[in-house]
C-alpha cells in the first residue's frame, strides 16, 4: 500500500499542477522560437484566469470560459507583438509592461468577483475500465480533466510542427536568421505575430485552467508568479516542447512534494527545493555539448528591419 | 519585417538628449491621456486626479520625501544592473541579491558584537559581499558551464526568499515579537540617520549617487569598463582581443550583485531595523530596477533620473490608493501604460537598443 | 554634471525638510463628525483577512451617519508609517486602525509623533495613552470545530493547512486538537505550512498532500477558500475560515469560523464619538473579543451553526463527559457554545491538564491559560503531527 499511494498521489498532482505550467511553456517556446521574448506570461495568464471565470460564471459553461481565456490571452499578446515587432520596442520592457497591465486590469475588473463559487467547474473525468489499471489507472484516468489530456496531446503535435514541417522550419529560421528568411520570401513580421499570439492563447488557456478547473474561484493575483516559472521552464527546455513537458512535470512534482515532505524537512527550505533543483539539473546536464547544440534562438529579442539584419 | 505604410522609418543620427527628453515627456503625457479614461470610468475627473497626484508626489514635502525614499533601492539596484546588462549578463536576480544584502546586514547588526562605530560600515561591507556572492554563483555557472543566466538568477530569487523565511522562523527568530517571525530589533547604532521630518536614509542615497558616478566612470574611462562593453557588444572581438570572458562576467556580477546587496542594507538599516518576511522587505525593487536600468538605456547616470521617475510613479500610486480611494491595482495598470508608451516612442527618436540574451 | 545637480538638490531638500517641523495638530472634539482611516496589509479582494476588515468598515460607515472612512489596501509592513502620515496630514483622520501585526513598530512610532490622534493596532501588544490594541480571536471556535472533526473522522487523521507558524495559528491548531481529542482520543491533527498568507496554489497542493496522507476532515488558516474546495472535490468535510465559505461546498462545508470585526469597530468608534475614549486614556485598552462579545461566530455561513446535512451524524456519536454525562457530539458542541458565550465564560478549551506533544505538562489541573500565554503560545498540543518551526 505505502509506496503505491505515494506514487499515485505524486503523479496525479504532477499532472494537475503541471498542466498550466506546460501550457504556458509551450506557448512561450513558440514565441521565442520566432525570436520574440515575451515576459508578459503572468499578465496574459491572469487575464485568462479572470475572463474565463467571469464568462464561465455568467454563462454556466466552463468551456465557454476557456474559449474566452484563449481569445483574451491572444488579444492581450497582440499588444506585445505590436510594441516589439511593429514598433521594434525593447522586448524585455514591453513584456514586463504587459505583466503589469494584466495584473492591473484583472485586479480592477475582478473587483467584486471574489468569494463567488463557480456553479459548474470543468468536470473531472473517470474513464471506466482504464481507471481500474493498478497505479497507472488512478494517476491517468481518475479525476483528471479534459484540459490535462489535451495539453499532453499538444506536446507531440507542437513538437512535430516545429521540427518536422515547413511551418516549423519557417518559424525557426525567422528566430535564427530573419535576414535569410526574409530573402527567401518569408514575411518575418507575420510569422512573429502568429507565434506571439499562439503564446498568448496558450497562456490565456493556462490561466483559464486555474480559475475554472484547478481551483474554481477568482481572487486577485491568483496566478501568484506562475508566469515567471514558465519563463524559466522555457529556457530549461532548450526551446523544445518535449523537454518542456519533462521540465514542467518535474517542477510540478517537486512543488507538490515540497508540501508532502514537510514532516521530515524544514518547510521553508522545502519550499525552496524546486527552484534549487532546477539549477542542479542544469548543472548536471551542462556537461557535454548539449548546450551549444540547443541554445537560444539566435535572433531572440532582436527586432528585425530589412537591410539591417 | 516590412514596416506598415503609415509608419515611415527614417535613419537618423543618434538623437540628442533633448530629443529623448521631449519625446519621453510626450509619451508619458499620451499615456496619461489614455489612463484618464479609467479615472473617468470610476467617476473621478481625470484632471482633478492628476492635480492630486502631482501635488501628492512632488508638490508636498511628504510626497517628495516618499518619492526620493523609494528611488533609493531602485537607484542602487538599477546602477548595478546597467553594468551587468552592458556585458549582456541578463541579471534578473537583483531581488534575491538585495535580500542577501539584507540578511548579511541583519547578521552583522544582531550577532557581530562589533563596536558601535564599526557596525554600519561592517553592515554595508557584508551586505555588498553577500549580494555579490549571490550574483557570482550564476556568473560562474554561465561563464564556466554555459548555464543560462536568466534562469539561474530568477531561481535564486526564490531561494533567497525562503532563506529569509527559514532564518526568521528558525535560527534567527527573535524574542521581542512574542513568537511572531521576526528577528530582534537592531541596536540603534546599526540604524542609519534620516533627514529630519522624513524617512529618507540619506547615507544610502548619497552612496547610490556616488556609485552611479563611479559606475559611469568605470564604463567610460577605465580599461575594465571598456572590456565589459566589448564583451557585451562584440563577444568575438573580445575573444580576439584576449579579454577573459570569465573574469569580465565575474567582475560585472560582483559589482551588480554587490550594489543590489547595498540596497538591501539600506532598507534594513534605514527602514526596517529587523529582518522580516522577504515580501515585506522588498516591494519587488529588484524587478522594477530592471525596467529602471533599461529605460536609462544602460547608462548609470541616467538611472538617477529613471529611478526618480519610478519613485514619482510609486508616490503617485499612493494618491490613487489614499486620496482617490481607487483600487490599488490601477497603479499597475498605469505603470504598464506608461511603459508601453515610453518604449513605443523609442521608434520616434530612432534609438534602438539591441540586446540579445542566451547568445553565445 | 547631473550628479552635481542631484547632490545640490539633496542638500536643498535636507534643508527644507529640516526647517519645517510637523505642524499638524488637531484633537478630536466628541460629537463632531469623525474620520477614521483603515490600513490593510492585503488587497480587499482577497476574500480573507483584509476583505473581512473592509466589510466591517463598510458596516460602520452605514450605521454611523457622523462617520467618514478611508482605507488603504496592500500596504507593506515597513511602509505603514508613511501611509499613516498621509492619512493624518492629507486626509485629516482622527482615528487610524492598522490591521496587521507587522504594523506594530510603524503604528507605535506614529502614535508618538501624533499624540493627539487615536490609533488602534490589530493583534498587537504595544499600548500607550493614544494607542489601543484589538483582536477578534477564533480559538474557541477552532475547539468547537475540533469536536466536530473528531466525531466525523474515520481515519483518525484530521488536516490543518496553516499560513505561517506563529502563535495565533499554533493556538488555533492547539484548540482544534484539544476539541478533536475530547471526542476522539485517537485523533491526530496533521499540519502543513504554506509560508504565505495568500497563495492559493500552495494551499491547494498542501491540502492535496494531506488528502494523500489519509486525512479526512479539513481546517485551515489562510486567506482563500482553497482548502474547502479541495475537501469538496474529495467529498470530505471541511471548516470555512474568516469569510462565509458554505457556497463553495454546500454539501461538505460543515461549519467554520466567521469574524465580525464590526463588533469591535462599532464599539470603539461609538465610544470615541461619545468622548469615552480619547487620545489620553487608551493605555490599558485591549479588545480581546471572542464568542461572548459576538466578535466571532461559529458557522458555515452566518446563522448556520452546523450544516444540516451533518446534524444526524453528529447526533449519532456520543461521548462521556464528567460533567455533562453521556452526550451526543451535537449537543456537546451546543453546550460548549453556550458555556463560552456565557458572560462568565464557564468553559475554556485551554484548561488544564494539557500536555505538549513532548510530554511536558503545560497547563496544570485547575488552571486556565491567560491571554498573555495564549498570545505567545509556541508549543504543540499533544496530538499534533507534523512540522512545528519554533517548537520550544
Amino acid at each position: 500500500m505505502g509506496w503505491e499511494t505515494w506514487v499515485i498521489a505524486t503523479f496525479s498532482r504532477t499532472l494537475a499542477y503541471g498542466t498550466p505550467l506546460l501550457l504556458g511553456t509551450l506557448g512561450e517556446i513558440y514565441a521565442e522560437r520566432s525570436g520574440v521574448l515575451n515576459l508578459g506570461i503572468e499578465g496574459m495568464m491572469i487575464m485568462g484566469a479572470y475572463s474565463a471565470f467571469a464568462i464561465a460564471y455568467t454563462t454556466g459553461n466552463p468551456w465557454l470560459g476557456i474559449l474566452t481565456a484563449a481569445v483574451v490571452g491572444g488579444a492581450f499578446s497582440l499588444i506585445h507583438a505590436f510594441a516589439s515587432i511593429t514598433l521594434k520596442a525593447n522586448q524585455v520592457v514591453s513584456g514586463l509592461a504587459l505583466t503589469m497591465l494584466g495584473l492591473g486590469l484583472s485586479g480592477v475588473l475582478g473587483r467584486g468577483w471574489e468569494g463567488k463559487p463557480l456553479p459548474a467547474p470543468l468536470g473531472k473525468i473517470t474513464v471506466p475500465v482504464l481507471s481500474d489499471i493498478p497505479v497507472l489507472g488512478p494517476i491517468l484516468f481518475d479525476g483528471q480533466n479534459m484540459i490535462v489530456y489535451l495539453t499532453i496531446l499538444l506536446v507531440p503535435l507542437l513538437w512535430y510542427i516545429l521540427y518536422r514541417t515547413r511551418i516549423g522550419i519557417t518559424i525557426r529560421s525567422v528566430g535564427e536568421n530573419p535576414a535569410t528568411a526574409d530573402s527567401l520570401g518569408i514575411n518575418v513580421g507575420r510569422v512573429r505575430y502568429l507565434c506571439v499570439v499562439v503564446g498568448g492563447i496558450l497562456a490565456g488557456v493556462a490561466g483559464g485552467y486555474l480559475s475554472v478547473a484547478y481551483r474554481p474561484a477568482w481572487t486577485e493575483g491568483m496566478t501568484a508568479g506562475m508566469g515567471w516559472i514558465v519563463i524559466a521552464l522555457t529556457i530549461f527546455a532548450f526551446w523544445n516542447p518535449a523537454i518542456g513537458m519533462l521540465g514542467a512535470y518535474l517542477f510540478a512534482a517537486l512543488y507538490h512534494l515540497s508540501f508532502r515532505l514537510q514532516p521530515w524537512v524544514s518547510p521553508e527550505l522545502l519550499r525552496a527545493m524546486p527552484y534549487a533543483f532546477a539549477i542542479v539539473v542544469l548543472i548536471a546536464v551542462s556537461r557535454g555539448t548539449l548546450q551549444k547544440r540547443m541554445g537560444a534562438p539566435a535572433a531572440l529579442t532582436l527586432p528585425y528591419t530589412r537591410g539591417e539584419g | 519585417m516590412r514596416a506598415p505604410k503609415w509608419l515611415k522609418i527614417e535613419r537618423r543620427p543618434v538623437p540628442s538628449g533633448r530629443t529623448i527628453f521631449t519625446v519621453s515627456i510626450l509619451a508619458i503625457l499620451a499615456a496619461l491621456v489614455v489612463a484618464g479614461i479609467f479615472f473617468q470610468a470610476y467617476g473621478v475627473s481625470a484632471i482633478r486626479a492628476y492635480q492630486l497626484i502631482v501635488k501628492g508626489a512632488l508638490g508636498s514635502k511628504l510626497g517628495l520625501a516618499e518619492t526620493v525614499r523609494r528611488a533609493i533601492p531602485l537607484l542602487l539596484c538599477g546602477v548595478g544592473l546597467t553594468i551587468a546588462f552592458r556585458a549582456l549578463f541578463w541579471n534578473i536576480g537583483a531581488e534575491g541579491q538585495l535580500l542577501l544584502g539584507a540578511v548579511a546586514a541583519a547578521g552583522v547588526a544582531l550577532f557581530s558584537g562589533l563596536p558601535d562605530v564599526l557596525l554600519l560600515p561592517a553592515m554595508f561591507i557584508a551586505g555588498f559581499l553577500a549580494g555579490a556572492l549571490w550574483g557570482l554563483i550564476p556568473a560562474a555557472l554561465k561563464a564556466r558551464l554555459g548555464i543560462n543566466d536568466v534562469i539561474t538568477t530568477l531561481m535564486m530569487n526564490y531561494i533567497a526568499i525562503y532563506l529569509v523565511e527559514w532564518l526568521i522562523h528558525g535560527p534567527w527568530k527573535g524574542t521581542q515579537m512574542r513568537g511572531f517571525a521576526y528577528t530582534d530589533k537592531f541596536p540603534s547604532a546599526a540604524m542609519l540617520p534620516l533627514i529630519p521630518g522624513t524617512r529618507i536614509h540619506w547615507p544610502t542615497l548619497v552612496l547610490g549617487l556616488v556609485l552611479a558616478v563611479a559606475a559611469y566612470i568605470l564604463i567610460t574611462r577605465i580599461r575594465q569598463g571598456f572590456e565589459i562593453r566589448v564583451v557585451g557588444e562584440n563577444p568575438d572581438a573580445a575573444r580576439f582581443a584576449g579579454i577573459s570572458h570569465l573574469k569580465t562576467t565575474l567582475l560585472v556580477m560582483f559589482i551588480s550583485g554587490g550594489l543590489a546587496g547595498l540596497a538591501g542594507v539600506g532598507e534594513m538599516a534605514g527602514i526596517h531595523g529587523m529582518l522580516r518576511s522577504a515580501t515585506q522587505i522588498s516591494m519587488g525593487y529588484g524587478y522594477t530596477a530592471i525596467i529602471v536600468a533599461w529605460l536609462a538605456r544602460r547608462n548609470p547616470l541616467a538611472v538617477i533620473v529613471t529611478s526618480l521617475l519610478f519613485g514619482v510613479i510609486m508616490a503617485g500610486g499612493d494618491v490613487i490608493k489614499v486620496s482617490l480611494g481607487l483600487p490599488f491595482q490601477l497603479i499597475n495598470l498605469f505603470n504598464g501604460l506608461i511603459l508601453f508608451f515610453l518604449i513605443g516612442s523609442e521608434l520616434l527618436m530612432h534609438y534602438r537598443i539591441s540586446f540579445s540574451f542566451g547568445r553565445r | 554634471m547631473k550628479t552635481k545637480v542631484a547632490l545640490i538638490g539633496v542638500v536643498a531638500l535636507a534643508l527644507i525638510f529640516g526647517l519645517s517641523a510637523l505642524t499638524v495638530a488637531k484633537e478630536y472634539v466628541p460629537g463632531e463628525p469623525l474620520k477614521a482611516g483603515f490600513i490593510y496589509v492585503g488587497p480587499i479582494g482577497d476574500y480573507g483577512w483584509s476583505h473581512a476588515h473592509n466589510t466591517a468598515r463598510l458596516i460602520c460607515e452605514d450605521i454611523f451617519p457622523w462617520l467618514e472612512t478611508v482605507y488603504i489596501e496592500s500596504v507593506p509592513e515597513g511602509e505603514v508609517e508613511g501611509y499613516i502620515d498621509k492619512l493624518i496630514q492629507n486626509e485629516n483622520c482622527d482615528v487610524v486602525f492598522t490591521t496587521s501585526f507587522g504594523f506594530i513598530d510603524g503604528t507605535f512610532a506614529a502614535a508618538q509623533r501624533y499624540p493627539d490622534r487615536i490609533f488602534g493596532h490589530c493583534s498587537g501588544f504595544l499600548r500607550v495613552p493614544n494607542e489601543m490594541t484589538y483582536m477578534a480571536d477564533f480559538y474557541q471556535i477552532y475547539y468547537l470545530n475540533g469536536l466536530i472533526a473528531g466525531a466525523l473522522t474515520k481515519t483518525n487523521k484530521i488536516a490543518y493547512v496553516g499560513a505561517f507558524p506563529i502563535p495565533e495559528l499554533k493556538r488555533h491548531i492547539g484548540a482544534y486538537t484539544i476539541g478533536a481529542r475530547e471526542v476522539n482520543p485517537e485523533a491526530e491533527v496533521h499540519v502543513r505550512w504554506i509560508e504565505a498568507w495568500y497563495d492559493p496554489t500552495a494551499a491547494k497542493e498542501a491540502a492535496e498532500a494531506l488528502v494523500a496522507e489519509g486525512c479526512d476532515a479539513f481546517a485551515f488558516t489562510e486567506d482563500s477558500p482553497t482548502v474547502v474546495q479541495v475537501a469538496a472535490e474529495h467529498e470530505l468535510p471541511s471548516f470555512g475560515h474568516y469569510s462565509p465559505m458554505y457556497q463553495f461546498s454546500p454539501e461538505y462545508c460543515v461549519s467554520g469560523q466567521l469574524v465580525h470585526w464590526e463588533a469591535i469597530y462599532l464599539d470603539c468608534l461609538a465610544k470615541v464619538y461619545a468622548g469615552v475614549y480619547t487620545a489620553h486614556n487608551l493605555e490599558n485598552l485591549d479588545y480581546w473579543w471572542l464568542l461572548r462579545e459576538e466578535a466571532v461566530e461559529m458557522g458555515a455561513k452566518p446563522g448556520m451553526l452546523i450544516n444540516p446535512d451533518y446534524e444526524d451524524a453528529l447526533k449519532a456519536v456520543t461521548v462521556d463527559d464528567p460533567v455533562l454525562g453521556t452526550i451526543s457530539v451535537y449537543d456537546l458542541v451546543m453546550a460548549r457554545l453556550t458555556q463560552m458565550t456565557d458572560p462568565s465564560m464557564i468553559f475554556d478549551p485551554f484548561s488544564g491538564p494539557i500536555t505538549d506533544r513532548e510530554g511536558n505538562l503545560r497547563v496544570p489541573v485547575g488552571s486556565r491559560m491567560s491571554v498573555a500565554e495564549l498570545t505567545t503560545m509556541e508549543w504543540a498540543v499533544d496530538g499534533v503531527v507534523g512540522p512545528w518551526p519554533g517548537e520550544p
